[in-house]
């Protein structure tokens, strides 16, 4: 890691002698650029984290409600499973052009696109998670003459929240992403559309300052999930391949 | 074909009267009848297919018999399916206990399925573990603990909900001959001891020999080939060996001569 970052450092030191700064800026320049944003557009970056924060609640809350009806009621099933793999099947710009005609409001158009996006990589997790269910276990729980609400309490949701981190994991990334993709088109203030401003202005070193954040922000969020992963999931063992 | 009750003074907990079940146009259990009385240890024995686990099934109520009638402590185990809460649990071939439960955390789930408070459940619970021997393993996963030691807090499960009828399906078959023989011991220490009535369903001779007082042996088609009291061969060893070769011959002589080839190893 230190090594590559010392690499990408020096390869970006030595273009920035022989081109214009508005294609490569030198590190120190990025550098006092992260700095100064740090202290006057923090700001911004704490909104961005806030509308990611929220959206991705939603979507984890409203996919796992609908995975579970679908893995549960047979008779919704095909009805919502036909709506989620539409759904997938719509490309993410898709959603922020249609959010842009049909929300005045930056803040429902950045959490309606994120929604949309997010919504179905939970849903199609949970309804997984339910048809992966070990019968025999299922069984076992029944055997003890147990009500919807225990075998729901006792099996399902324990069996799931595995499911529902590692969804969690692989989504964090693609979802900052869009968030800034969002945010560009979508929004006057945050991380995406301080980046469009300042290539607009030229500045080259802010928009790699912002990198920089988002970079950092990415490490973190995936930090906090694998630490939240290894507190709830602490009874299963690691397996080690030699 | 009806087998009369063990003891016809006291009513019984399982009956079954003709009872059919088939699967599509296979007939898996045909007219089978037999009774257990309360206090009782029978063994279904049977090879491979018999029709035994679907017995089980239709006690445990998870399926419904095509025709005849089951009767678990005096209800339609399928029909009044949460009837028999608290009065039957089963301890299955593979342990099944849940993997983000801690040993005690799954011998309490049939309490905390009752409605038990968390703290006296966990209190009974701990007592099971206890019992079976696992008295330090409370606390520890599933993954942690050997295949007989999940084996144990299974039946801890099982009994720690103080149900008037266990199942035992093939429980003691997976592990090896000294561990499965150990546990056998115990487990009917602790039937005796608290006079819990027992179906234990097994295709091995020996397990059945030596825990039950009786002897179903279910033949191919799923009807009753033989039915045996075992009480007074257990200590005539002469009795025991042709109680023996008569359950071996019922058996079918394939299983006769596996069950030979077993001993032997
Ligand atoms: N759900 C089912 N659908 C169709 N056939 C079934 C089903 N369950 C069992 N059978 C059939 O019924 C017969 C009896 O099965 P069962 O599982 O009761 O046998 P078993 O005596 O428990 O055998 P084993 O000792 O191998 O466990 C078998 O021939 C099996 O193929
Ligand atoms: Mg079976």
């Amino acid at each position: 890691m230190v090594v590559v970052v010392i690499c990408l450092l020096g390869a970006m030191e030595v273009s920035s002698w022989y081109v214009a700064e508005y294609i490569m800026p030198s590190p120190l320049k990025v550098a006092r650029a992260i700095v100064a944003l740090a202290t006057t557009d923090y700001t911004h970056v704490l909104i961005t984290l806030g509308r990611l924060c929220l959206a991705m609640l939603f979507a984890m809350t409203a996919g796992i409600i609908l995975g579970l009806v679908m893995g549960l009621f047979g008779v919704l099933r095909s009805f919502i499973k036909a709506l989620v793999v539409i759904d997938t099947g719509i490309p993410a710009l898709s959603w922020i052009l249609l959010a842009v005609f049909w929300f005045k409001n930056p803040e429902v158009r950045i959490f309606f696109i994120l929604a949309m996006i997010l919504l179905p990589f939970y849903a199609l997790t949970i309804y997984d998670g339910i048809r992966g269910l070990p019968r025999d276990l299922l069984d076992m729980i029944e055997s003890f003459r147990a009500n919807r609400t225990q075998v729901l309490r006792y099996l399902i949701i324990p069996h799931l929240v595995p499911y529902v981190l590692t969804t969690t994991k692989a989504v964090v990334g693609y979802a900052i992403r869009m968030v800034i993709f969002a945010e560009l088109v979508a929004s006057a203030v945050g991380v995406g559309s301080r980046m469009g401003l300042a290539q607009s202005t030229f500045r080259m070193d802010q928009v790699l300052a912002w990198t920089f954040f988002l970079i950092v922000l990415n490490i973190s969020l995936q930090a906090i999930v694998a630490g939240i992963e290894k507190l709830g999931l602490h009874w299963r063992p690691e397996a080690t391949v030699r | 074909m009806t087998v009369s009750a063990h003891n016809p003074g006291l009513p019984p907990i399982i009956e079954l009267n003709s009872v059919i079940k088939e699967f599509g146009s296979y007939r898996a259990v045909d007219k089978l009848s037999f009774t257990v009385a309360k206090g009782e240890i029978v063994a279904l024995l049977g090879r491979t297919g018999a029709g035994k686990t679907t017995v089980l099934n239709l006690i445990m109520g998870t399926l419904a018999p095509d025709s005849g009638r089951v009767m678990v402590a005096g209800f339609d185990p399928f029909r009044q399916f949460s009837a028999l809460k608290g009065k039957l649990a089963v301890s299955f071939q593979t342990d099944r206990l849940l993997p983000w439960r801690t040993a005690v955390e799954n011998a309490e789930l049939g309490l905390l399925i009752q409605g038990k408070p968390k703290d006296q459940a966990r209190t009974i619970a701990s007592g099971w573990l206890a019992r079976v021997n696992l008295a330090g393993a409370e606390n520890k996963y599933t993954h942690e603990l050997s295949g007989g030691m999940r084996q144990r807090v299974s039946l801890a499960r099982a009994l720690a909900v103080d149900p008037e009828l266990v199942l035992l399906d093939e429980s003691f078959s997976q592990l090896d001959h000294v561990t499965s023989h150990e546990l056998r011991q115990d487990f009917c220490a602790v039937a005796r001891e608290y006079g819990k009535t027992c179906l234990l369903v097994t295709h091995r001779l020996d397990d059945a020999i030596e825990m039950a007082d009786r002897v179903i042996v279910l033949g191919p088609g799923g009807h009753v080939k033989l039915e045996l009291s075992l009480r007074e061969a257990a200590t005539d060893e002469t009795v025991v060996g042709r109680t023996r070769s008569q359950i071996a011959a019922a058996l079918g002589e394939d299983t006769g001569k596996q069950q030979q080839n077993e001993r032997e190893e």
